[in-house]
Formats: structure tokens, C-alpha cells, sequence
């Protein structure tokens, strides 16, 4: 599994994939971090990461729409499966190394922390909680972007399908209150408070695993019907 | 040694691959051989753990593919058709990747990865990206890819396929040194280099099995007959004589009339009987002068036509 996550991590910088992921999420939290500090005169940390988990929305199938899909077109698949590496090991290998993108893309806003605490004084606790959130709700947005990424050929079926899953699950409770906790952008909402959330954290994790065990069945119920 | 025992593979109510079974033990060089859509790549699938089938067993030295699928994949090498490769990889990077996926261990990666490069003559690019190669050299990174990790067995499918005459020859003489160490398994729909390579083919046609033998058996098979050509001057047209005199032979045919005055026939007999030693000598008796004299040979080619049509009917 070390090999595929290596591999993965590596690839995501031969192509722009990797720096336009990052990128793009920094010129978005820079921006909204402009306007929170200096127009709201706001030295919060934390609330960024509210318009911080809006970006998330948009910007994580780039991440995921050709881990699978791509491999799938351009018969790699091949090279991968018929290795003595298991197909779950496959799909983890694949999702820790999109998780590592977006760990690095978290410690590069610690640029903002610091920028914040030559200003004032934000709490560090309540910072690292909203990060833990927030790497949360990522892995659970990047196992669905596998999820999507492994029942389609082409990757940009699978970046709209990702997309179109993460707005539809985001207004959701628009629709009925029932939905609440289905939402995975709103389970987010308690942990820019310094509070770490036992159901929303359980939630989280489940529709991970949940989501990376389709995946994997997905991908073994193929070697039967291919 | 590779086993295959009842093999079937089905896609709904589709049949790709019926009942196979075969044996193929070590050090063999095999030939898969049959028409597009015949089943060859399904079978290679199969032996792979590619994909898996509805019903049937398969054991790779011992390992049950279905029960055992690490072992069994560790035992193989495999070259998929169309060459996949990671194009944003280097040569060195695919192949060190493919190491790594091979469990290869980490002191032994670097000078096995090195040996392979050496052994595929890709050292010349082996710091350039995949992407940028020629067709000969992507089909070399990929038979490095499979050769890495000292696979037991190699699985090659349709190897020499988009090549040049020369890669062609260079590829081959490559998987016939490897088939000094290695029991190999190609797939091929070119007859001439299955009959060069390989000292057994298995002729796959709608799904099934046509026949399993040498390329040498399957061609002697199918000749009913011992034909041989003779070019002769007989001015005097004494050729008729000879049929009296000769008893085995049982049929001369005139093929052609040439410039030079000379006539070259046909001359059947049966299967067992190699007539030129008498040929040679009544033929001399009579005055008749030999030009040219040749036996004629069935090729694999015939063999294979005969084979595939006689299932068709």
C-alpha cells in the first residue's frame, strides 16, 4: 500500500493537479480571510473555515475525479489489479494520499494563524479542533469523490457527479428538518466553536468508511461482471 | 506449472470463454493462438486474476487464483495488450512502481529494477517520461514492468502487435531468452511467430479449445498427404512412365509450364512414404533432368485455417 500512496502523493505534483488543488484553495481562504479581518475587523481563525468548507465543496472532486476513473481508461487498471496488491489496499491507498493533499493544504493556513497572532491573540485549541473538522469533513468528501471516480470511466462524469452529490447533500435540510444530520458541510458548523461534536464525528467517519467500502465492493464486483 | 480445469466465463448470457482446461508446465513456451474475439485475452484475464470467472478452477503453481490470489500474482508477469503505462512516470520510475507493487524487497529494489532496464535495452531512456517513447520502447518498458520481480511465469498478450519487421525480431529473440528461464504464455494471431517461438500452441476459436500440441504435430496433422515439387526438363514427356513405375505414387499433377522449357509438377503420395530418394533415381534412369525438387510443407497457417473452420461447420 506504501507503494500506491508514494505514487499517488508523487503524482499529484508531476501534474498541476496537486499545486492547483492547494492553489486554488489558498487564493480562496486568502480572500475570504481579507474580508473577514480587515472588514469585519475580525481576528477569528476559526470562522474562515466556514467559507473555508464552502471552497472544500467545489474544489475536492479535482482531487478525486481521476484517481480511479483514469486508471480504469487508460488500462492501468490492469497493472494495478493484477499485482499481488489487494483492491482494498488499492482504494486506501488512494484516499490517504488525497487526505495528505489536503493536510498539507491545512498547514499551509497556519501562514494566516500566524499572521493573526502577530495581531491579536486566537486560541490554538479551538484552531486545531476546527482543522480536525475540517480534515473530517474532507476525508468524507474525498471518499465519495472514489466512490464517484470508481463507477465511471471518464473523470469529469465523475468531478460533476461529486459535485452535484456535495450541493444536493448541502441543502438537503432545506428541504426537511429530518435531513439536519445529513448534510455534511453543516455537521462542520460546531467545531469552528472549539466543540468536537461525538455524533457528528461518528457521522463523519461512518459515511467514510461507509463510502470507501462501496468502492472496494464496486471495484471487486467488476472483476466478475467485466 | 499452471493448471486450468473446466474454465467457463460468462457475461450475462453471453459466453466469452466455454469449458477450458489445460495444462502447462514449466519451462514451456506457449502459444495462444485464434481469431479476434476467439477468447484468448479473456483466458489471459483469467490466468491473471484480471477478472475472475463464473466457474472453474485455476492453480498457478500450486495457488488456487480465487483462493490464493496474492501467491498466485506473485508467481506472474504480466504485459497487458496495449501496453499501459503511467505516462507522467519515468521508465526507471514505472519500473521501480512496478517493483513496489511486486513487493520486491527494498535493498534488492534498485539492482533488480537495473537488471531489467539492462536486460530490455532501455537503459538509453530509462530517465525519460513513458509518454514520449515509441511504440517499440513502450512495449519494452512494459515487458520490463512485467519482468521485474523474477516472476516465475510471463503472460504476455499479444506482444509484438504495432511493431516494426525489426522491433518484431528484436521482441521475439527477447521472449525466446526468456523463455530459457522463464514458462512463458503468448498470445498471438500471427501464426509464423507462434510457430517460431513457441513449442506448444493451444488454438482457441468461439470460446473452446481446437487443439493443444507442438506447432510441428498440428502441422503433420493436418497434411493428409505428402506432397513434393519437382521442376524437370522432359522434353520427351516421359513423366507418364514414371507414375507405372513408382507404386506409391499417387497422383502427378502438372503446376506450371515455364519459359525455359522446363515443367514443374506435383507429385502425391501418402503421408508416411518421403519419396524423393526414388524420385532421384527413376527419374535419372529416364533421362528426365531435375531442376528443383522440394517437399512441400503444410504450414501452421493451413493448420490453423483447417482447424477453425472444421469448428465452424
Amino acid at each position: 500500500m506504501w507503494a500506491i500512496i508514494k505514487k499517488e502523493f508523487k503524482s499529484y505534483f508531476f501534474s498541476p493537479v496537486g499545486y492547483v488543488f492547494i492553489g486554488l484553495f489558498l487564493i480562496m481562504f486568502s480572500i475570504f480571510f481579507y474580508t473577514d479581518v480587515f472588514y469585519y475587523q475580525s481576528t477569528n481563525f476559526e470562522y474562515i473555515f466556514y467559507s473555508g468548507a464552502t471552497i472544500l465543496t467545489f474544489i475536492i472532486p479535482i482531487l478525486t475525479m481521476r484517481t480511479l476513473a483514469e486508471e480504469r481508461k487508460s488500462g492501468t487498471e490492469q497493472l494495478l489489479l493484477t499485482s499481488p496488491v489487494s483492491i482494498t489496499k488499492i482504494v486506501l491507498g488512494k484516499f490517504i494520499s488525497a487526505t495528505l493533499i489536503v493536510i498539507i493544504t491545512e498547514l499551509c493556513t497556519f501562514l494566516y494563524f500566524g499572521i493573526l497572532s502577530y495581531f491579536g491573540t486566537p486560541h490554538i485549541t479551538t484552531a486545531l479542533v476546527t482543522l480536525l473538522g475540517f480534515l473530517l469533513l474532507a476525508m468524507s468528501y474525498i471518499s465519495f469523490g472514489l466512490l464517484a471516480s470508481s463507477i465511471t470511466e471518464n473523470q469529469i462524469i465523475a468531478g460533476v457527479i461529486t459535485i452535484a452529490f456535495f450541493i444536493f447533500s448541502w441543502f438537503l435540510p432545506n428541504f426537511s428538518d429530518v435531513f439536519a444530520d445529513f448534510s455534511l458541510i453543516n455537521l462542520f458548523s460546531n467545531f469552528p466553536y472549539g466543540q468536537i461534536d461525538i455524533a457528528d464525528t461518528v457521522i463523519y467517519i461512518t459515511f467514510t468508511i461507509m463510502c470507501l467500502l462501496l468502492t472496494i465492493i464496486v471495484m471487486q464486483r467488476r472483476k466478475s461482471v467485466r | 506449472m499452471i493448471e486450468v480445469k473446466n474454465v467457463t466465463k460468462k457475461y450475462g448470457k453471453a459466453v466469452a470463454v466455454e469449458d477450458i482446461s489445460f495444462t502447462i508446465n514449466d519451462g514451456e513456451i506457449v502459444g495462444l493462438l485464434g481469431p479476434n474475439g476467439a477468447g484468448k485475452s479473456t483466458t489471459m484475464n483469467i490466468l491473471t486474476g484480471y477478472i475472475e470467472q463464473t466457474s472453474g478452477e485455476v492453480t498457478i503453481e500450486g495457488y488456487n487464483t480465487l483462493k490464493k490470489p496474492k501467491k498466485a500474482k506473485m508467481q506472474i508477469g504480466y504485459m497487458a495488450e496495449g501496453v499501459p503505462l503511467y505516462t507522467d512516470l519515468t521508465v526507471k520510475e514505472f519500473v521501480t512502481y512496478m517493483a513496489e507493487l511486486k513487493k520486491v524487497n527494498r535493498k534488492e529494489r534498485k539492482e533488480k529494477v537495473q537488471k531489467v532496464i539492462e536486460q530490455t535495452g532501455l537503459k538509453d531512456v530509462e530517465n525519460k517520461l513513458t509518454k514520449n517513447l515509441s511504440r517499440g520502447y513502450k512495449q519494452r518498458v512494459s515487458m520490463a514492468g512485467a519482468l521485474v520481480g523474477e516472476p516465475k511465469i510471463l503472460i504476455l498478450d499479444e506482444p509484438t502487435v504495432g511493431l516494426d519487421p525489426k522491433q518484431i525480431t528484436e521482441i521475439r529473440n527477447l521472449i525466446k531468452e526468456l523463455g530459457k528461464t522463464h514458462t512463458v504464455i503468448l498470445s498471438s494471431h500471427i501464426l509464423s511467430e507462434v510457430s517460431q517461438i513457441c513449442n506448444k500452441v493451444i488454438i482457441i476459436n468461439k470460446g473452446k479449445i481446437v487443439a493443444i500440441d507442438t506447432p510441428e504435430n498440428l502441422e503433420n496433422k493436418v497434411s493428409n498427404n505428402n506432397c513434393i515439387y519437382v521442376t524437370v526438363e522432359d522434353t520427351e514427356n516421359k513423366i507418364d512412365k514414371i507414375k507405372d513405375q513408382i507404386k506409391e505414387i499417387k497422383n502427378i499433377e502438372l503446376v506450371q509450364e515455364n519459359e525455359d522449357k522446363t515443367k514443374q509438377y506435383l507429385i502425391e503420395a501418402d503421408k508416411d512414404i518421403d519419396l524423393r530418394k526414388k524420385i532421384f533415381s527413376e527419374f535419372a534412369k529416364e533421362n528426365i533432368t531435375i531442376f528443383e525438387m522440394k517437399k512441400a510443407d503444410t504450414t501452421l497457417e493451413d493448420a490453423f485455417i483447417k482447424l477453425i473452420e472444421g469448428g465452424n461447420k
